[in-house]
C-alpha cells in the first residue's frame, strides 16, 4: 500500500506546505533556505520512493512467477465445467418421415414399442435434457431426461440417471463403478445416445433384441487392464425390468459380462473389438403391441467391431468409419400370442441379427453412409404358426443410405432413405429428414 | 449355458491378461503428453528417467481427437498427464481420464499438469457464445510458441518430476539447469535474428499463432476463418482480401493440419506467400527438437519478410 500512498501524500503535502508557509514575516533569504530544504526533502523522498517502487516491482514479478508455480495444479482456474452448478445440455431433435407401407411388422419377431417404426410425418424425435456434474471428489452424477410422445401425449422418460466413481474414489486404478439407470455396455450403439448415431434410426437387431436400447436399473463395474493394448473387462447386475427382460420378479433379473480390446494401426487407423453377454430372467415381457407375452430365459451374445481411418488422424477433415455388430439370442420359455389365440407354447430356439455400416466423411461438413441390417428368425414351432412369431420363411432386412451436413460440432441435418423388407412382399420405402442440435454443455463422445 | 459361457470368457481373459501384462515393471516415469511439444520438453528435463508418449503428432489438429482405445490404455498407465489445457483438449481428454481411471493423474495431483495454468493466457474472451465460433472461454491455449513460456513450464515440470520421483531429483535439477542455460542463449539468438520481423503484417488461418506473433511483435491483420473453428468461407476471404490490401500483408500463416485451399487462394490473389509453419515438433523427437522448431519458424518468416 504504502508506496502509492506516500507518493500521493508527498505530491499533496509539498505544495500545500509551500502554500501555507507564512511568507509575510519571513525574510527572503530564510524563505529561500526553507524552499531549498523542502526541495531537498522532496528529492530525498522521491529517491526513497523510487527505490521502494523498484523493490516492489521486482518482488511482484518474483511473486507472480512463484505464484504460478506454487499453486497446486487443478486448484486454480477451473473453467468450462462449472464446479458447483451442474452442466446443462439440451439436444434438440426433430424429423419428418414418409413411409410407403401402412404398417411395419417384423416377420418372426414381436418387437417392443420402442423398436417399432417411428411416426410418419412431422414430429420431434427424442429431445434430451442432460444435467451432469461431479458430486464431490469421488463421484460423478448425470441425468438425462427425454421427452417422448406416447399415445399422443408428451411424456418425460428417464433415459439415464446414474452415479459413477471418479479416479479419486479409492478404487484400484482402472476400476470404475456405475450405478443407477444407464445405457449399459452392450455392443457398440447401446451405450451411445441416439443423437450420436450415424443414422436416423437404430438397425434391426437393436429394434428387435433390445427394444432400441438396454437401459435397465442396475450396477456395472468395468476394469481397464494396465497393458500396452487397450483391454477392458466388465459386467453388471440389473433389475430385470427393461427389454429383453420384463416384469422383474425378484428385482435382480439380469446379468451381463463383456470384454473389449482395441488399438491403433499407425497414425491413421484405429480399431476396437468387443464381446458381450446379457442374461435375463423374463418374468413377463409384452411385445407386439401387448399381444405377445414371453416368459422364460433370454440370453443375448453379441460382438462388435469398429474401425476408423482418417488421413493423418484428422477425423475432423476426412474419415471413414466401418462398424458391424452381430447378435445371437437364445430364448427358452413360453410364448403366448393372444392376438392369434395360441395359448402358451413352449419355445427353445435362437435367432440372430446383424448389421454392417460404412460412413465416409469426404469434406469437413459432409458425410455419406450406407447400412445393411438383417434378422434371422427362429424356426416357427407348430403352436405358433400363423401368430406374430411366424416368420413364414422370411428374414427381415433393411438397406439404408444417408447423407448429413454438419455445420459445427453442435448442429447436424440428415437425409436418409430406408428400404425395409420386414415381412414377405412388403417393401417399405422410407424417407427421413432429421435435425440434431445441441446447446449448452455437451460431453465428448466415446470412440 | 450362460454360466458356461461366462466361465469360458473368464478363462479367455486370464489367458489374454497373462500374455499382455508387462513381465517386468520398468522404473521410468511414463508421461502422457497431449501434444508433441510437451513430450519433447519432458524429454529435455526428464532425460532417461522418463519415457514420454505424445497422444497427437505434428500433422494432427489437437482440438479434434477421437478418444481412441489406444489412448485409454496409455493414460491407464501414465504417471503424468502433460497437456496445454485452456480447453484445447476438452473434447477428448476428460473422457480418457474418466475411462483410464488413473488416480495418479487426476486433477490436483502433481501428475496432472496443464501448461495454461502456469503462464499468462492471451485472448480471454469477454463474451462467450457459440455463434462466435469455437471460442475457448479460457483464452488461447496455444501457449508453447512463446519461448519465454517454455522456460516457465520447464521449471514447473522439473518441480513436479521431483515431487513424483524424489530419488532422481538431482538428475532433474541438473537437466533443468542445462536447459535453462541453453534456452536463454537461444532466446538471445532468436531476438537478434528476428529484430527485422517487428511489425511484419501477417494473415493467419486460425488463431494458432497468437503467442508467436506477440513474442516476435508481428502484426496479425486478419484470420482466414471468419470465426474460430468454422471453415473459411468464400465471401469472408473476398472481403478480407479487400480490407487488407492497403496494409500489404507479407505472408499467410497456417499449420500443417489447416486446410490448404483457403490460404492458397489468398496467396494467389494477393501474391504473397502461403507459409505452412511447423506448429510443433515431430512425435518422438530427440532433445533439441524444440530449438529446431523455433529456428525453422523464424527462418521461414525472415525469408517471407524479404
Amino acid at each position: 500500500m504504502s508506496l502509492r500512498y506516500m507518493r500521493a501524500v508527498a505530491a499533496i503535502a509539498v505544495p500545500v506546505m509551500l502554500a501555507t508557509t507564512p511568507v509575510a514575516a519571513a525574510d527572503k533569504q530564510e524563505l529561500q533556505k526553507i524552499l531549498g530544504e523542502i526541495k531537498g526533502l522532496k528529492r530525498a523522498y522521491e529517491n526513497r520512493i523510487a527505490t521502494l517502487e523498484n523493490k516492489i516491482k521486482s518482488l511482484e514479478t518474483k511473486k507472480a512467477s512463484s505464484a504460478k508455480t506454487a499453486t497446486p495444479a487443478g486448484s486454480s482456474r477451473s473453467v468450462k465445467d462449472n464446479s458447483f452448478n451442474p452442466s446443462i445440455g439440451l439436444i434438440l431433435n426433430g424429423r419428418a418421415s414418409s413411409f410407403s407401407e401402412n404398417s411395419s411388422e417384423f416377420a418372426g419377431f414381436a418387437v417392443g414399442e420402442e423398436g417399432e417404426r417411428g411416426k410418419e410425418g412431422l414430429s420431434i424425435g427424442e429431445s434430451e435434457l442432460n444435467f451432469s456434474a461431479n458430486v464431490d471428489d469421488k463421484f460423478y452424477g448425470s441425468a438425462t431426461l427425454a421427452v417422448v410422445q406416447e399415445d399422443g401425449s408428451d411424456k418425460i422418460e428417464l433415459e439415464e440417471v446414474y452415479i459413477q466413481t471418479l479416479p479419486d474414489a479409492g478404487l484400484p486404478d482402472g476400476l470404475r463403478l456405475k450405478a443407477g439407470r444407464a445405457f449399459w455396455t452392450l455392443g457398440y450403439l447401446n451405450e451411445h445416445h441416439a443423437h450420436a448415431d450415424d443414422f436416423a434410426d437404430r438397425p434391426l437387431p437393436y429394434r428387435a433384441f433390445l427394444n432400441k436400447s438396454f437401459n435397465d436399473d442396475g450396477v456395472e463395474v468395468s476394469y481397464v487392464v494396465p497393458s500396452d493394448m487397450y483391454i477392458e473387462l466388465g459386467g453388471g447386475v440389473f433389475r430385470g425390468d427393461d427389454f429383453p427382460a420384463g416384469g422383474s420378479a425378484s428385482g435382480l433379473g439380469a446379468f451381463s459380462a463383456y470384454a473389449r480390446v482395441g488399438g491403433d494401426i499407425g497414425d491413421n487407423q484405429s480399431w476396437r473389438l468387443g464381446a458381450y453377454a446379457l442374461h435375463s430372467d423374463v418374468n413377463s415381457r409384452a411385445t407386439g403391441e401387448g399381444a405377445v407375452t414371453f416368459v422364460g430365459k433370454s440370453n443375448i451374445y453379441a460382438a462388435d467391431i469398429r474401425y476408423t481411418w482418417a488421413p493423418d488422424g484428422n477425423a475432423k477433415n476426412k474419415e471413414l468409419i466401418l462398424q458391424a455388430e452381430f447378435f445371437n439370442r437364445d430364448e427358452d420359455g413360453t410364448y403366448n400370442d393372444t392376438g392369434a389365440g395360441t395359448g402358451n407354447v413352449n419355445f427353445d430356439d435362437s435367432s440372430q441379427g446383424w448389421y454392417a455400416q460404412a460412413v465416409y466423411k469426404f469434406a469437413p461438413s459432409w458425410r455419406l453412409g450406407a447400412r445393411y441390417s438383417q434378422l434371422l428368425a427362429a424356426d416357427t414351432p407348430a403352436g405358433l404358426v400363423g401368430s406374430a412369431l411366424d416368420s413364414a420363411g422370411h428374414d427381415p432386412s433393411a438397406i439404408s443410405v444417408m447423407g448429413d451436413w454438419t455445420n459445427s460440432e453442435f448442429g447436424r441435418i440428415r437425409l436418409q432413405y430406408n428400404r425395409e423388407e420386414l415381412s414377405d412382399g412388403k417393401k417399405d420405402n422410407q424417407f427421413l429428414v432429421q435435425y440434431i442440435m445441441s446447446i449448452g454443455a455437451h460431453g465428448a463422445h466415446a470412440f | 449355458m450362460f454360466r458356461n459361457t461366462f466361465r469360458k470368457l473368464t478363462i479367455c481373459s486370464v489367458v489374454v491378461l497373462g500374455w499382455v501384462l508387462p513381465t517386468s515393471a520398468s522404473a521410468e516415469l511414463r508421461i502422457f503428453a497431449c501434444e508433441p511439444e510437451w513430450a519433447a520438453l519432458a524429454r529435455e528435463i526428464g532425460g532417461d528417467k522418463i519415457s514420454a508418449y505424445s497422444a497427437t503428432h505434428d500433422k494432427q489438429d489437437p482440438h479434434h481427437i477421437r478418444a481412441r482405445p489406444s489412448l485409454i490404455a496409455k493414460i491407464r498407465r501414465a504417471d503424468m498427464v502433460f497437456c496445454s489445457g485452456a480447453g484445447l483438449e476438452i473434447g477428448w481428454l476428460p473422457l480418457l481420464m474418466q475411462r483410464g481411471a488413473r488416480s495418479k493423474v487426476r486433477a490436483g495431483k502433481p501428475g496432472y499438469f496443464k501448461a495454461a495454468q502456469h503462464v499468462s493466457v492471451r485472448e480471454k474472451p469477454v463474451v462467450v457464445d457459440r455463434s462466435l465460433g469455437d471460442v475457448h472461454p479460457e483464452g488461447n491455449p496455444h501457449v508453447h510458441l512463446d519461448p519465454e513460456n517454455i522456460i516457465l513450464l520447464a521449471r514447473e515440470l522439473a518441480k513436479r518430476l521431483i515431487a513424483i520421483d524424489p530419488e532422481n531429483a538431482s538428475v532433474f535439477s541438473a537437466n533443468l539447469r542445462n536447459f535453462e542455460k541453453q534456452w536463454a542463449e537461444n532466446i538471445k539468438q532468436w531476438r537478434k535474428q528476428s529484430a527485422s520481423l517487428k511489425n511484419m503484417p501477417v494473415i493467419v488461418h486460425h488463431k494458432s499463432w497468437t503467442y508467436l506473433i506477440a513474442w516476435l511483435g508481428l502484426k496479425e491483420i486478419g484470420t482466414l476463418e471468419a470465426k474460430p473453428g468454422i471453415p473459411p468461407t468464400a465471401s469472408h476471404l473476398q472481403s478480407l482480401l479487400r480490407t487488407t490490401a492497403a496494409t500489404k500483408p507479407k505472408a499467410i500463416l497456417r499449420t500443417p493440419y489447416d486446410q490448404a485451399a483457403p490460404s492458397n487462394w489468398f496467396s494467389q490473389k494477393a501474391s504473397i506467400p502461403a507459409l505452412v509453419l511447423p506448429f510443433t515438433v515431430p512425435r518422438g523427437a530427440k532433445p533439441g527438437a524444440l530449438k529446431t522448431l523455433f529456428d525453422n519458424i523464424l527462418s521461414q518468416l525472415i525469408r517471407a519478410n524479404g
